[in-house]
């Protein structure tokens, strides 16, 4: 049975994984949706009440009742790197691909209709609410007047941008900003802007879930720095033991979002208290595992390489599902059964 | 009028032009140009800056 792969080129997280594979002596396919359909192909059938099909690319071909495991690590669009890519021969190789995978019985890391909603900030902050994460108080608005009002009352807020920066030239980003309570708020008008209560941090946490193992980092913050991704200042991500409630809170979140992986924020406070920032499903690893030895990519690996099991229909329960059994074999440095 | 984020945005690094290492089919990793995996070689990665969380393209924002 194959690990499918869906990733571009040129990602070399994705590396990690592929070596920790072949260590496992697990088949795999490493497979770019852009490169349908000229330097890859696909085809499925569907005759007599029965369902075949296949992916092929760089010379290698997997039958989809050979999977084992899909990976959605970094996939390209389909189509775009065609000689004649256009939005409509993205959407049709799309389909194609997709609804075939759809079909199979393949575990997702993770699945598409998991990924999509759990993309959005705001739909994060409220499955954060529920699982007993720390939150701060949060606003998100196209009314002035509720921004103007939000900031009096925290006091100290930050703007960040719930979808990343647009597509400009030359490009932009978008770090999280501290704002006053005195700021014209007359352009929240023009677009949906998120205000939150700024938390005075320590340090960054960045925890990553991978099905039910835990690795948890920590990023001393320079002083007054807002936005861990900017204005670093020799600190090194180490690791770091999550709290017992922290724990207990991530494996709700996953349990209520259904991702097999996600890579949490975290801004800790003066007191210690990790306040939720975001759970990215497809956050960065290979910067917590390069500098902390965490051996995050392994994890994926095993979690992908389990022992296929055929999903019953109806929703029912796998029987002998991977998620059933406690990863072994292996070391790791957290690591909590579900709640 | 513009958004009120867009007020806040910075010019963004700009992304090297070119990495050191070019992806084997064969293999299904990248490699060096001396041959080895460009995962074998942590300076690399780390100079890069590939694998960091602000190493996301247009399509993937969630890092």
């Amino acid at each position: 049975m194959t690990v499918l792969i869906l990733t571009c080129h040129q990602d070399v997280t994705a590396d990690l994984v592929v070596a920790e594979l072949r260590e496992l002596g697990v088949p795999l396919v490493r497979f770019d949706p852009a490169d349908l359909p000229d330097r890859a192909a696909l085809s499925t059938e569907y005759d007599r009440g029965d369902f075949t099909g296949y992916l092929s690319t760089g010379g290698r071909l997997v039958s989809i009742h050979g999977l084992r495991s899909i990976w959605v690590r970094r996939p390209g669009r389909p189509a775009a790197h065609a000689a004649n890519a256009s939005e409509w021969l993205t959407a049709e190789c799309g389909q194609a691909l997709y609804g075939m995978l759809y079909a199979t019985t393949a575990r997702w890391m993770n699945h598409p209709g998991a990924a999509e909603p759990a993309r959005h900030k705001p739909f994060q902050l409220r499955v954060a609410q529920r699982s007993g994460f720390a939150v701060p108080s949060t606003l998100v608005t196209t009314y002035p007047r509720a921004a103007h009002d939000f900031a009096v009352r925290c006091a100290d807020i930050v703007v960040k941008s719930a979808s990343g920066p647009p597509s400009v030239d030359p490009p932009v980003s978008l770090p999280t900003t501290r704002i006053g309570p005195d700021t014209d708020f007359s352009d929240v008008a023009a677009g949906a802007t998120l205000l939150q209560r700024y938390v005075p941090k320590r340090a960054d946490i960045r925890l990553i879930c991978v099905g039910q193992e835990v690795f948890a980092a920590r990023k001393t913050a320079a002083a007054g720095q807002v936005d861990g991704r900017f204005g670093c200042h020799g600190h090194r991500w180490e690791a770091v033991e999550a709290p017992a409630g922290i724990l207990h809170s991530v494996h709700t979140y996953m349990a209520l979002t259904g991702l097999a992986y996600g890579a949490f924020d975290f801004a800790e406070d003066a007191d210690g208290v990790w306040w939720f920032l975001e759970c990215n499903q497809g956050g960065q690893f290979g910067f917590v595992e390069l500098e902390t030895g965490q051996p995050i990519a392994a994890a994926i690996a095993s979690w992908l390489a389990a022992p296929h099991t055929v999903r019953p229909p109806h929703g029912a329960s796998p029987v002998d599902g991977p998620e059933d059994r406690p990863a072994v074999g292996r070391p790791h440095l957290r690591r909590e059964q579900p709640h | 009028m513009q958004p009120f984020v867009l007020k806040h945005a910075i010019p963004a690094e700009r992304s090297p032009a070119s990495v050191p290492y070019a992806y084997n089919a064969a293999l299904q990793l990248n490699v060096l140009s001396d041959g080895r995996p460009a995962i074998a070689d942590r300076a690399v990665l780390l100079a890069t800056g590939t694998t960091t969380s602000t190493a996301g393209s247009k399509t993937h924002f969630d890092d």
